[in-house]
């Protein structure tokens, strides 16, 4: 990436998607200059050989490096989309959870295990079934149903033969919430929700990386709320909003906010040009540090 | 204009042009191997591996 003219955009990578590509696309045809990043771009970048750009928008797959990038941007003085504090409240539920917790946002009762006898205590509190997540997973990996004793005892053999030092811990343990066959994503820019897909499956977990179907739905009130609610938690960004209904309860609970959430598959089926938003909330940003 | 690369896996020639953009991956037709554009200019493309998916990635 070295060059002598700053560009506009920053699109920070660990390769080039469909989502990436359509953000590129849309931010050219607003005009604005961008450029690619990868890792060692980055770097140059922080080392100086390439000019500071107007804002960055972090679009790394791994969440360690998203977070050490932002980090890194913050110290140079480089503004990026979400703030590096929103990414790493979305790189980790358990925050998350607490911070949900201690703002009174409607969330499934969650609590952090750091050993399985911690977690087994936290079973005779919570009730079976228990849901057992990563704290940084995602795409549903990791995340577990235990239905009872038997489960459990999978569970820790399973993890004992692959973690004997217990480095997956902490986890968060959650209460089990009974979906009606789908969960809730709601897509904000800015502090806009701009679409709510259901995503509906007949697995328990509802991950589209699992197979869920995608199925536009309408932004009800309740939605937009739950998503007001967290937006001023994390700050105003381009956020995947997850939202749960349980059929054994009344109303909505978010469930978690994805600081790099994916999209082309999904606006084929729903036909928001979400590429297009972010675009529109970037030039917005560039021209704003413009002024400043 | 056509651009040149190998694949690093198995040399069959990469289908790549002067208009990828940096990170675009390219798979090789014979081996099947994913590539990364990892330069690009008027008259040449570079590519190394692609990464792989690592357990810290997602959403």
């Amino acid at each position: 990436m070295k060059q002598d003219i700053p560009a506009d955009v920053v699109l920070s990578v660990t390769k080039l998607r469909p989502d990436e590509k359509l953000l590129l696309e849309a931010l050219r045809a607003r005009g604005l200059t961008v450029s690619v990043a990868l890792r060692r771009d980055i770097g140059d970048l922080l080392n100086g050989a390439a000019p500071p750009p107007g804002v960055v928008l972090v679009r790394n797959l791994s969440h360690r490096d998203a977070a050490s990038i932002a980090h890194r941007l913050e110290q140079l003085g480089v503004a990026t989309l979400n703030t590096t504090t929103a990414i790493d409240l979305c790189h980790d539920k358990g925050k998350q959870a607490l911070l949900f917790q201690s703002h009174g946002v409607p969330h499934p009762r969650s609590f952090h295990g750091f050993d399985r006898s911690q977690i087994r205590e936290l079973l005779e509190t919570i009730g079976w079934p228990v849901v057992v997540k990563p704290l940084s997973a995602s795409w549903g990996s990791g995340v577990v149903r235990l239905a009872d004793e038997a489960c459990f005892e999978a569970w820790v053999g399973g993890c004992e033969g692959i973690d004997a030092n217990g480095r997956m811990f902490p986890v968060l343990v959650q209460e089990y919430v009974a979906k009606p066959g789908y969960d809730l994503r709601v897509v904000v820019v800015g502090d806009e929700p701009v679409v709510a897909i259901r995503r509906r499956s007949d697995d328990w977990r509802t991950n589209t990386h699992l197979g869920a179907r995608v199925e536009r739905t309408e932004l009800t009130a309740e939605m937009r709320l739950l998503c007001a609610r967290a937006v001023d938690l994390f700050g105003p960004g381009f956020y995947g909003i997850d939202l749960v209904e349980d059929t054994r309860a009344d109303g909505l609970m978010v469930l978690e906010v994805n600081a790099n959430p994916e999209f082309a598959r999904s606006s084929v089926q729903h036909g928001v040009d979400v590429a297009g938003r972010v675009a529109d909330l970037l030039c917005q940003r560039t021209a704003e540090r413009a002024v400043a | 204009m056509t651009t040149t690369c190998d694949c690093l896996v198995c040399d069959t020639a990469l289908e790549t042009r002067p208009d990828m953009e940096k990170g675009e991956i390219v798979e090789c037709s014979s081996c099947g191997q994913e590539h990364e554009v990892v330069t690009v200019s008027s008259t040449h493309v570079s590519v190394e591996m692609a990464p792989e998916v690592e357990e810290d990635w997602g959403e």
